[in-house]
Parts: structure tokens; C-alpha cells; sequence
């Protein structure tokens, strides 16, 4: 199993409003993420798109299915396309969620969370060899946002990951929106968080936006839909200074604006990073 | 059944059904985390669902579309790892919610048909030159034995409505849809040009035809088929039907 080098650019995730900015005109990203499933098709037009994308950017393959909490394993057929796609698309690293999607008879198509236990490590653990294995590279995984924990909770989620990226030699995708919207729900410091993780594993961090909670619903909800607030600002100034630089891509789901507000988004995130980078030098 | 594995079947069937018990240890807590993550189920595959099927949508209307994707992720929860096949039976689903409009079922089986060829396997087109070419030596029992591999993504139904019309009409939000029998049953079929999905009507014995070849059929045992169908026309239908299908690019290559 080969390393993963640090990239230390600024990308964006590849959305369809946003297809003929990528093909047509010079986007200034330094990488490009997409959804791993959106590309993972026999043919057509989709994956015509994606190379082309591919020939003007490094890209990212960023899963929402694997599953690698399930407890019933991964899905081969879903291994075998994903490594056709990675062969294909030869990415900067492949990605996915701590998390399970799945049971053996249903999909939820969300990401749901894992009791943080000792036997639900091992089963991450596992499935995460078996990906990389089938991969033939290492793996990115990223930390979820999560609305409930549960009763048998044995560690902290930030211990989770670190036993899964030693145990597996996986490296670490960084959320810090979802660090801070779990942080919010379940009354843990996002600064404990982040400085619980080995963060020498980080190679990626996504910036998202949220809905805050309410006194009528005391539940901070990650929607991917809106600009990044401050307090998430302030996480990422934090989390740079400790990574070093790192790729920082803005992560819109839903509510997708014009490119330039995220290029603007973007902007923001290379000031931050430069001044920690400066702060580091001084 | 391990303690995990009993806790995501569990977790499974509660964002299924709302109406389910929670576990005993949970909390009020839990109960509105869990309401996030079944309201995320639900908005994300009825999005889907709308995404693939727009005209669908447009000709039931907002309201009926939403309580139909509802029925479909009661009766069809997704089982497969793409979000992209959750459309899978929601034809039947509207043949079955929609029985006195067949038109529904007939326009979301077109979409859904359009939406698998978009992604279907690449491939190249037989053209008709190469044809004659491969089968300028063919003598009867060649022409008798000759199996045709189709384009990746062909689908073929029977249909009532005009399809056609139904389709332009719906092309733009807040138009209405032109709903028109046709003077007589037809057989629509959908495949991929170069990029595009598109689709054509075709009387319902070269539909027949077409569907005999694809599941194996020879040339000879689907002209034997017309023959006893379409009695005397047969001979002409089967040249043309042939024509047809090697100019619209449907097959992909001779299969002997």
C-alpha cells in the first residue's frame, strides 16, 4: 500500500450547474472532488465530462456509499466499479465516510451513525482493508456530522478515527463543519475534537455551511446548503495552524450558487491558510 | 446476529417506518435525531425521484407525484448501493396508483427507460453498409440462423398514448400535457444516439419482432412468427423492420 503526499491546493466539488464553467472557461482550483457514484455507470455522457474535467484539473473521488461501517461487509460489485473508475480517472486519493448506508436488505442513502464501539471498529477496520486492498491505494475517510449517540458508546469519535487510521494506515478527511455541527448536538469541544486526531493523517478539510439549532428544535442540522459560517471560520484558522497547509475545498450540496460566491468562499479559506502558514514561519 | 449488526437492522426498520417502537434506552433526544435522519431518507430519494422523473411529475402534478414517491419508498425501499436506480418499478407503482390515467405509467416507464440508456454501456452502431457487407456471402441458412446483438440500453414497450406529443408537451414547467390516444397500439423504443437518449414508435409486430431478437430469437424463427401474425405483409415487414432498426443504429453487431 503506497502513501498518500501531501496537496496543499484549493478546490471545489464538481456540481451540474456548474459543468460549463469546468469545461468552457479556466475555474482557479487546484483540484476538482466529485461523487464517486455519479461516475461509477457503464457509459455515456457523465463519464465523457468527468475526463474531460479530469484533463484540466486533479480530481478526487468522493463516496457517499461505501458503507464501510456495515456490519454485513462491503458490496463487491460496488469495490470492482469504483477501482474501474480510479483506474480510469487515476484521482488524487479516493474517499468516503465513517459511517454505514446500508443493512443486507435496505439502502437508506444517508450517511448513519455508528455506535462508537470496539466491535464496530473492528468491522471499520476490516472494511476498510478489504477497500484499500481492492482500491490497491489508501483511502481517505471523513468524519460525519451525527444527530443522535448512542447508549453503548465506548470512546469518543475522534478516538474512533485515530485507532482506524493507525490500525488500517487509512488517512483522514477532515470535515470541520461536521466537527462543529456534532460538536453542537452532542456538547463535546470541536477543539478537543481536532486535537484528539493524528492530524500528521489530515490530507483533506471540507468547509460546509449548516442550519443552526433553535429553541423549537435544539438540533444543529449539516445542510451543505449555505455559505460557511464564522464560528466554522475559526475552526478551520484553527485546525491549519495545527495541520500545516492541507487541501481546503468548499463543499455545497444543495442550494448551489454561482460559481464565483464559491470562489469567493474559497478565497477566504487561501487567506486563512496563508496567515497560518505565516504565523507557523514566524 | 452480532450486537452491531442487530443495531443497524434495528436503526434500519425505525427510519423506515415511523410508526415502529424505539428502542427502550432511547430518549426523547434520540427520537428527534432519529426524525433527522428519516426526514433526510425521504427527501433525498423523493428528490431522486423527481429528478428522473420531471415530465411524470408535471403531468400528475406536484401533490399526487409527492404521495406517489412516497407509496414507491413504502412498497420499494431502495435495496441497491446507487441512489440512481431508486426509480426502479415506479412505472408499476404509477400503472397501480394511477389506473385510470395509464398514460402515468406509460410516460414513467419512457423516462425511466431514457434515464438507464443515459448511462448505458458505450458501444458503436452496426451501420448499414457494414451490414451488407458481413452479409453480402449469406445464403437462406445464414439469413435463417442470423442473431443480431443490440445497442446497450434498448428498451421496448407496448404503449396506448401518443407518446410523442405527450413528451413535447411536457417539455417546459407549467405547460399541460397533451394526452392522445393513439389511433392504434403502438410499440415505443427507447436507446441511446451517441449521447442522447431518444425513442420512436413502431407498429407492435416489428415491436414483437424486435423484442423476440433480443431475447435470442433468429431472423428466421421472427419472420416464421410474422408469417403466421401478419400473413402475406410479413415478407415486407421483416425487410423493413430490419432497414429500420441498422438505420436508427439500434444494433450493435451480428451475434452467430
Amino acid at each position: 500500500m503506497t502513501s498518500i503526499d501531501h496537496f496543499a491546493g484549493f478546490g471545489l466539488g464538481l456540481r451540474r450547474t456548474h459543468y460549463a464553467d469546468f469545461l468552457e472557461g479556466e475555474v482557479p482550483v487546484d483540484f476538482v472532488e466529485v461523487i464517486s457514484e455519479n461516475y461509477m455507470v457503464e457509459g455515456g455522457k457523465p463519464l465523457r465530462l468527468l475526463e474531460e474535467v479530469r484533463a484540466k484539473h486533479p480530481v478526487i473521488l468522493h463516496g457517499v456509499s461505501m458503507s464501510v461501517g456495515s456490519a454485513q461487509g462491503l458490496d463487491e460489485d460496488y469495490l470492482s466499479r469504483l477501482r474501474s473508475l480510479a483506474d480510469r480517472i487515476d484521482p488524487l486519493w479516493v474517499s468516503d465516510h465513517l459511517c454505514w448506508t446500508r443493512t443486507s436488505a435496505h439502502n437508506s442513502h444517508d450517511l448513519l451513525p455508528l455506535p462508537l464501539t470496539g466491535e464496530a471498529l473492528g468491522v471499520v477496520c476490516d472494511n476498510v482493508e478489504r477497500a484499500q486492498d481492492a482500491l490497491g491505494r489508501p483511502m481517505l475517510l471523513e468524519n460525519p456530522s451525527s444527530y443522535l449517540t448512542f447508549p453503548e458508546d465506548e470512546m469518543a469519535e475522534w478516538e474512533f478515527l485515530s485507532t482506524m487510521a493507525q490500525r488500517t494506515g487509512c488517512y483522514l478527511l477532515l470535515d470541520v463543519n461536521n466537527v462543529y455541527v456534532s460538536a453542537q448536538n452532542h456538547g463535546f469541544s470541536a477543539s478537543e475534537y481536532i486535537a484528539g486526531l493524528p492530524l500528521d493523517r489530515v490530507r483533506q478539510i471540507h468547509l460546509a455551511g449548516h442550519i443552526p439549532a433553535t429553541e423549537k428544535r435544539p438540533i444543529t442540522i449539516d445542510t451543505h446548503d449555505r455559505e460557511v459560517c464564522d464560528a466554522v471560520w475559526a475552526l478551520y484558522a484553527e485546525t491549519i495552524a495545527q495541520t500545516g497547509p492541507v487541501a481546503t475545498m468548499i463543499e455545497r450540496d444543495d442550494g448551489i450558487p454561482p460559481i464565483a460566491e464559491l470562489l469567493e468562499e474559497l478565497d477566504r479559506a487561501r487567506v486563512i491558510a496563508r496567515q497560518a502558514s505565516q504565523a507557523r514561519a514566524a | 446476529m452480532t450486537a452491531l449488526a442487530t443495531r443497524q437492522a434495528d436503526f434500519m426498520a425505525s427510519l423506515l417506518d415511523d410508526e415502529r417502537a424505539l428502542p427502550p434506552d432511547w430518549t426523547a433526544r434520540h427520537a428527534a435525531g432519529l426524525e433527522i435522519y428519516r426526514n433526510n431518507y425521504r427527501s433525498a430519494l423523493v428528490e431522486a425521484l423527481r429528478a428522473t422523473f420531471e415530465r411524470t411529475e408535471r403531468l400528475v402534478g406536484d401533490e399526487s407525484f409527492a404521495r406517489a414517491a412516497a407509496h414507491h419508498l413504502i412498497t420499494c425501499p431502495p435495496s441497491g448501493w446507487t441512489l440512481d436506480l431508486a426509480g426502479q418499478g415506479f412505472a408499476e407503482t404509477c400503472e397501480e396508483l394511477f389506473a385510470n390515467d395509464p398514460e402515468v405509467a406509460e410516460l414513467a416507464w419512457l423516462e425511466w427507460s431514457m434515464h438507464l440508456a443515459f448511462v448505458a454501456r458505450d458501444a458503436e452502431p452496426l451501420g448499414t453498409e457494414q451490414f451488407l457487407e458481413q452479409a453480402s456471402a449469406f445464403g437462406e441458412e445464414d439469413w435463417a440462423k442470423l442473431r443480431l446483438a443490440f445497442m446497450p440500453g434498448i428498451a421496448v414497450r407496448d404503449l396506448r398514448h401518443d407518446l410523442k406529443a405527450l413528451w413535447s408537451s411536457l417539455a417546459e414547467a407549467a405547460e399541460e400535457g397533451e394526452v392522445t390516444l393513439l389511433a392504434e397500439p403502438a410499440t415505443c423504443i427507447v436507446w441511446r444516439e451517441g449521447e442522447r437518449p431518444v425513442f420512436i414508435n413502431v407498429s407492435t409486430a416489428e415491436g414483437r419482432a424486435l423484442s423476440e431478437m433480443m431475447s435470442g430469437a433468429t431472423y428466421g424463427e421472427t419472420c416464421e412468427e410474422l408469417l403466421a401474425s401478419e400473413g402475406e405483409q410479413a415478407v415486407e415487414l421483416a425487410g423493413s423492420m430490419l432497414r429500420r432498426w441498422l438505420h436508427e443504429g439500434l444494433v450493435e453487431r451480428l451475434d452467430q
